[in-house]
């Protein structure tokens, strides 16, 4: 029933993307995102999850300051899993466990953006952004089908670069592909932060 | 443009409440025995090497919600009175008789509890209108109201649990009987015949320190 629901859902949203990309045409000044995003962990959260997010999305709008200049706000979501096999871990004194140990993390990260583009015309435009905001992590681990919930907030940060491909000349509407650093500091048993590199590919809509 | 910002942030969040729903979950990616776990404490204080023998109880204590419901030897039991025998002989003590001044007894207890709680069918009606669409009914473009409909379930839990209780230092530790090692097992078919021997070995397995 879920795979149903995810498949009309996802069907759905496309519509809308190619719907709203149509009126588009006449319009471009607003710009809404939306991108598939592959994350990898990076520094100390790789003690504790070495697997990609390969379930990553993020969405966002963004308005023209200048013609090169776009601010806005971004939203995101990356599904992290790991499973390391049976193991004993010990508790403290006289305490062992033996367990299979899962490690499940959720961020969604609600971020204030900016995007600089480098070049104002051409069939590839490089750009670069930065993003600030929080990032709300839902972290589980789990001893065998045990498990220990916590959900927080955090600070977010986001560098960003990549290139927008116009679709012809005059459209602006563009394919947008690039990479991220995202700084997430975090301090729970020990993981210090969930950092991590992500990278992208989506498209860049004009809505006004 | 409003109806068009709308539209979109409508179809962002949805994307992100689907994409929610993608999240693996980690229960369901284990097999039973990846979902049972061994759990041992002991005394710190204790010198297992002292004791020499033991006595282990020939049926199993059943605790029903912190309730005492009587003493059982079903195929689970014995397999785990058997289990536990082999194991504390191949770690060198020797089994005698509760009458004749055992050093450690042994009980094992098959422990459930059971949890009950309410859960609405919230995901069941958000999506109502896609399995039923008002149109079906010649209501073409109306909506649902979801109704307040709950369900009632009930969880029952499992736990095999196996404590060593010194008897030889009974009087010196206060006219008590101390437990100076627990094992636990948790999980999926904890109570299964077919894996109490693994149950047991891997409780002995992650106490080394358990020897003559």
């Amino acid at each position: 029933m879920k795979a149903i629901i995810q498949r009309y859902g996802v069907i759905a949203f496309l519509l809308l993307a190619v719907g709203t990309a149509a009126q588009a045409q006449y319009h471009n000044d607003l710009q809404f995102n939306v991108n598939y995003n592959v994350n990898i962990p990076s520094g100390s959260f790789r003690n504790f999850i070495n697997n990609p997010a390969w379930k990553g999305f993020t969405a966002g709008l963004a308005y023209p300051v200048t013609s090169q200049l776009r601010v806005g706000l971004s939203v995101g979501y990356n599904d992290y899993y790991q499973k390391y096999p049976r193991q004993v871990y010990s508790e403290g004194a006289g305490s062992d466990v033996s367990a299979v140990l899962s490690n499940s993390v959720q961020q969604i990260p609600l971020l204030a953006t900016a995007d600089y583009t480098l070049l104002k015309k051409g069939l590839i435009r490089p750009y670069v952004g930065a993003g600030a905001g929080v990032d709300f992590v839902s972290f589980d681990q789990y001893l065998g089908e045990f498990d220990n919930p916590q959900s927080s907030a955090h600070l977010a940060l986001r560098g960003e670069a990549g290139i927008l491909i116009p679709l012809s000349s005059y459209s602006a509407t563009a394919i947008r592909i690039g990479g991220s650093y995202n700084y997430a500091p975090y301090n729970r048993d020990g993981i210090k932060a969930l950092d991590n590199w992500g990278i992208h590919a989506g498209v860049s809509i004009p809505i006004r | 443009m409003n109806r068009t910002i709308i539209r979109l942030t409508v179809g962002a969040l949805l994307s992100i409440v689907l994409f929610g729903s993608c999240k693996k979950d980690p229960v369901s990616n284990l097999t039973n025995d990846e979902s049972r776990i061994y759990v041992t404490n002991y005394d710190t204080t204790a010198n297992f090497s002292s004791y020499s023998t033991f006595s282990i109880a020939d049926s199993v204590a059943v605790i029903q919600d912190n309730q005492f419901a009587g003493r059982q030897k079903n195929g689970f039991d014995s397999l785990a009175v058997n289990a536990v025998t082999r194991l504390m002989q191949q770690r060198g003590y020797q089994e005698v008789g509760a009458k004749d001044n055992p050093d450690l007894a042994i009980d094992i207890s098959r422990i459930y509890n059971t949890s009950t709680g309410v859960f609405s069918y919230g995901d069941y009606w958000d999506y109502y209108g896609g399995y039923w669409d008002p149109y079906y009914w010649g209501y073409p473009g109306y909506g649902y109201y979801d109704p307040f409909a709950v369900g009632v379930y009930t969880i029952q839990t499992g736990a095999l649990e196996i404590d060593l209780l010194d008897l030889k230092n009974a009087t010196v530790n206060g006219n008590k009987l101390k437990a100076i090692w627990t094992g636990m097992a948790r999980g999926e078919q904890v109570f299964n015949t077919a894996n109490v021997s693994n149950e047991v070995t891997s409780l002995f397995e992650q106490s080394a320190y358990l020897k003559k």
